[in-house]
């Protein structure tokens, strides 16, 4: 089981190596949490059910001056457990971002792209400064996951954020696979819409803003229709928990009482996420 | 008369857990060298709880199913949200409740050094929403 979104913002052990992390984590990410030792979130993964996951950093260096997370800091994580999957952050309003992305790929083996347009303050389809980041990450071969939607975070915009700034990506890279998360709540038609069209749109099930992961979930999908996951998008729905904003083992047991389909729900919770990430081919290599 | 605060940590595994401290606050009050007084025993968290029973496996079971059927995993409770304050999903309703059925902390006599306690008497941090590194004081207050 993988879990495709989880910041790796209140691990103390991150946070104790980085004198400017606390600040970023507290006044641009928007988390006021006590840190918990890197065994916690291991744990939170065992409890939810979940092998492996996904630690997303987010590069605000033009936006907030700071990064949630760095390249290196990420690379750190991944050499203090095999349970985390790296992915890099670029800052799409610094020229050197495409470098910099093949860097953190080739040099710290992340494998992943995460953008924020709410919080790093650039618009997807500024085709001077975002569209070099996703030919890079497009000739790297790695999934980009933009965040879409509601953005937490005090600083956040989240009308930098909305998911059909993104159709203008997928009609200029139609072979860069890109996750929405969270739905894009609460622009889920549109996002839903998006995945429906293109095969190479991808959908997390990080849907938080009111009520229980559970209440939350549901209510979203059933707007959605269940038959549309099973029949149309049974490939492209990925389970992500976006921890620390919730616990993953919460938002684990809202998909599983959707009730799907066994085949369907073991797609969403692993083997769509590792056929996103090459997980088998490596495997098979 | 002195009074010592003494701050120890727990990291708990999963969700519900029943773990038994008694000898590590016998410890800590050993170690004091208070030969008369009190002992106070209180976790620093609100979905955690402290609480004395019999030390059977059986009962700690028990304990847990009737904190699952008082206060179950759904229902229509308010605490479900964003909480600004935290910058995370408040969504730990029952596990709040649990708490506040079996309270925070407990209490023990100290007579001659040593913490008066029933035979089959068992100290018990509960965790209530884990897994999380926990903290809990001991407070020694005597002579």
């Amino acid at each position: 089981m993988i879990d495709i979104h989880t910041h790796p913002v209140q691990v103390a052990e991150l946070l104790d190596r980085d004198p400017d992390l606390p600040r970023a984590v507290r006044d641009v990410f928007g988390l006021f949490m006590p840190p918990q030792p890197l065994r916690t979130y291991e744990l939170h993964l065992d409890e939810a059910g979940t092998d492996q996951a996904v630690v997303l950093p987010i590069d605000c260096t033009t936006a907030h001056g700071a990064k949630v997370v760095s390249n290196e800091g990420v690379a750190w994580l991944m050499e203090q457990t095999d349970r985390v999957i790296g992915f890099a952050s670029v800052d799409p309003n610094e020229a050197d971002a495409p470098a910099k992305l093949e860097h953190a790929v080739k040099e710290y083996g992340l494998v992943g792209l995460k953008l924020d347009p709410a919080l790093q303050l650039f618009d997807p389809a500024d085709r001077d400064h975002a569209f070099p980041v996703y030919e890079q990450a497009l000739q790297l071969d790695i999934p980009v996951l933009i965040h879409c939607g509601l953005s937490w975070a005090r600083v956040g915009r989240s009308s930098k954020a909305h998911p059909l700034a993104l159709e203008e990506v997928i009609h200029a890279f139609p072979d860069l696979k890109i996750v929405i998360p969270h739905f894009g709540w609460p622009w889920v038609d549109e996002s839903v819409m998006l995945a429906l069209k293109h095969r190479n749109v991808y959908l997390d099930t990080s849907i938080l803003h009111s009520g229980t992961p559970p209440e939350s979930i549901r209510h979203t999908l059933e707007r959605v229709g269940l038959d549309a996951l099973d029949r149309s998008l049974h490939a492209q729905v990925l389970f992500g928990s976006n921890y620390p904003r919730v616990d993953p083992k919460r938002v684990a047991d809202g998909v599983r009482r959707l009730g799907l389909r066994p085949s369907l729900e073991r797609k969403i919770f692993d083997t769509n996420a590792r056929e996103l990430l090459n997980m088998n081919a490596q495997v098979a290599a | 008369m002195t009074s010592r605060v003494i701050r120890f940590g727990i990291q708990t595994t999963g969700d519900t857990e029943t773990i038994d401290i008694t000898e590590r606050v016998r410890d800590m009050v050993r170690e004091t060298g208070v030969q008369d007084g009190l002992a106070l025993v209180m976790t620093l968290h609100t979905t955690t709880a402290i609480t004395v029973n019999e030390g059977l496996p059986d009962l700690e079971d028990d304990i847990v199913e009737m904190l699952q059927r008082l206060a179950p995993a759904e229902g229509d409770y308010r605490h479900a949200r964003f909480l600004h304050s935290d910058g995370q999903m408040a969504v730990n309703a029952p596990s709040h409740l649990r708490g506040a059925l079996l309270g925070f902390q407990c209490m023990f006599p100290i007579a001659d050094g040593e913490m008066v306690m029933g035979g089959r008497q068992t100290i018990y941090f509960v965790e209530l929403d884990g897994p999380l590194y926990r903290e809990a004081v001991v407070q020694v207050i005597g002579a």
